[in-house]
């Protein structure tokens, strides 16, 4: 959250009272065209050798089935969905900061991907996909002969 | 706000020059679903890559602090070419202002996400007769 000048609980007078809303409202704003649209969840980690990838997103509180991953050439998409919890009847919601919704996040890695090869990991709500190399995109050595 | 890990403030500016002993450790506060049910308290608490060993919840009084390490193994991964984020502990107090049985606490790790239900104590009504002198 945006620095609050304004504690709304000593500030009982409508004008602040108001002047808080605007505050929250243009925060929320700003902040959910920053991560709203979800292009930054999840954080992602990108790691390359010269003929595999591994890329580690976290992913928590998800359901295997309900996290979608693509590849081609050398783009990598992870889609899904994050369900919103149900609740019993007569619940009382006090904090909700966990995100929900869709999320849509395509990474571009710098070799093309043996699609067939690719495989993906869940472990405690960190999702690990290792993305090989294509066979024919490998660096080949030359050697050399003496003549 | 949807940022899955948000640093506490309490963390030291990496560029502050920091004595050499001390090695820094980040602390992230963890996003949190909080409900009540007639019966219970509930925290989701999102810690992911913690697994269950390293979680700590303690109650003190009205206090609840819970804690997590999130330590990524230290394998040849290769070349960083972005990092969004970094392994660190996770860390979060509330202050609950209802009475909770703590022994029937429960609590478990589901997919990186710790589940915690306190059941609600009710309140106990003693009666005091007044004696007639």
């Amino acid at each position: 959250m945006l620095f609050r000048i304004l504690d709304p609980q000593t500030k009982a007078n409508q004008f602040w009272r108001d002047f808080d809303r605007l505050n929250d409202e243009l925060t929320r704003s700003i902040l959910d065209d920053q991560f709203g649209s979800s292009s930054h969840f999840p954080p992602v980690n990108v790691y390359t050798k010269e003929d595999e990838a591994l890329v580690t997103c976290l992913l928590p509180g998800m359901e295997t089935d309900q996290i979608e991953i693509n590849v081609k050439d050398n783009m990598l998409s992870i889609h899904g969905k994050k369900k919103a919890e149900e609740l019993a009847e007569g619940t009382e919601v006090h904090r909700r900061e966990i995100f929900q919704g869709e999320f849509h996040r395509t990474l571009e890695l710098p070799f093309r991907v043996s699609q067939d090869q690719v495989s993906a990991k869940y472990v405690n709500g960190v999702l690990n996909i290792h993305l090989p190399r294509r066979e024919e995109d490998k660096p080949k050595k030359v050697s050399i002969s003496v003549g | 706000m949807n940022t899955l890990t948000k640093e506490n403030k309490q963390i030291l500016d990496e560029k502050t020059d920091v004595k050499e002993s001390k090695t820094q450790v980040r602390v992230y506060s963890p996003n949190v679903d909080v409900y009540e049910s007639e019966t219970s308290l509930f925290f989701r608490v999102e810690m992911p890559g913690v697994d269950e060993t390293s979680v700590e919840i303690s109650i003190e009084k009205d206090q609840l602090h819970l804690e997590g390490k999130f330590h990524i193994p230290g394998i040849d991964r290769g070349q960083v070419r972005l990092a969004e984020y970094k392994e660190g502990n996770y860390s979060r107090k509330f202050t609950i202002g209802k009475a909770v049985d703590t022994e029937k606490a429960v609590a478990k790790m589901k997919n990186g996400i710790l589940e915690l239900t306190l059941p609600k104590i009710e309140p106990k009504k003693t009666k005091i007769e007044i004696q007639n002198s």
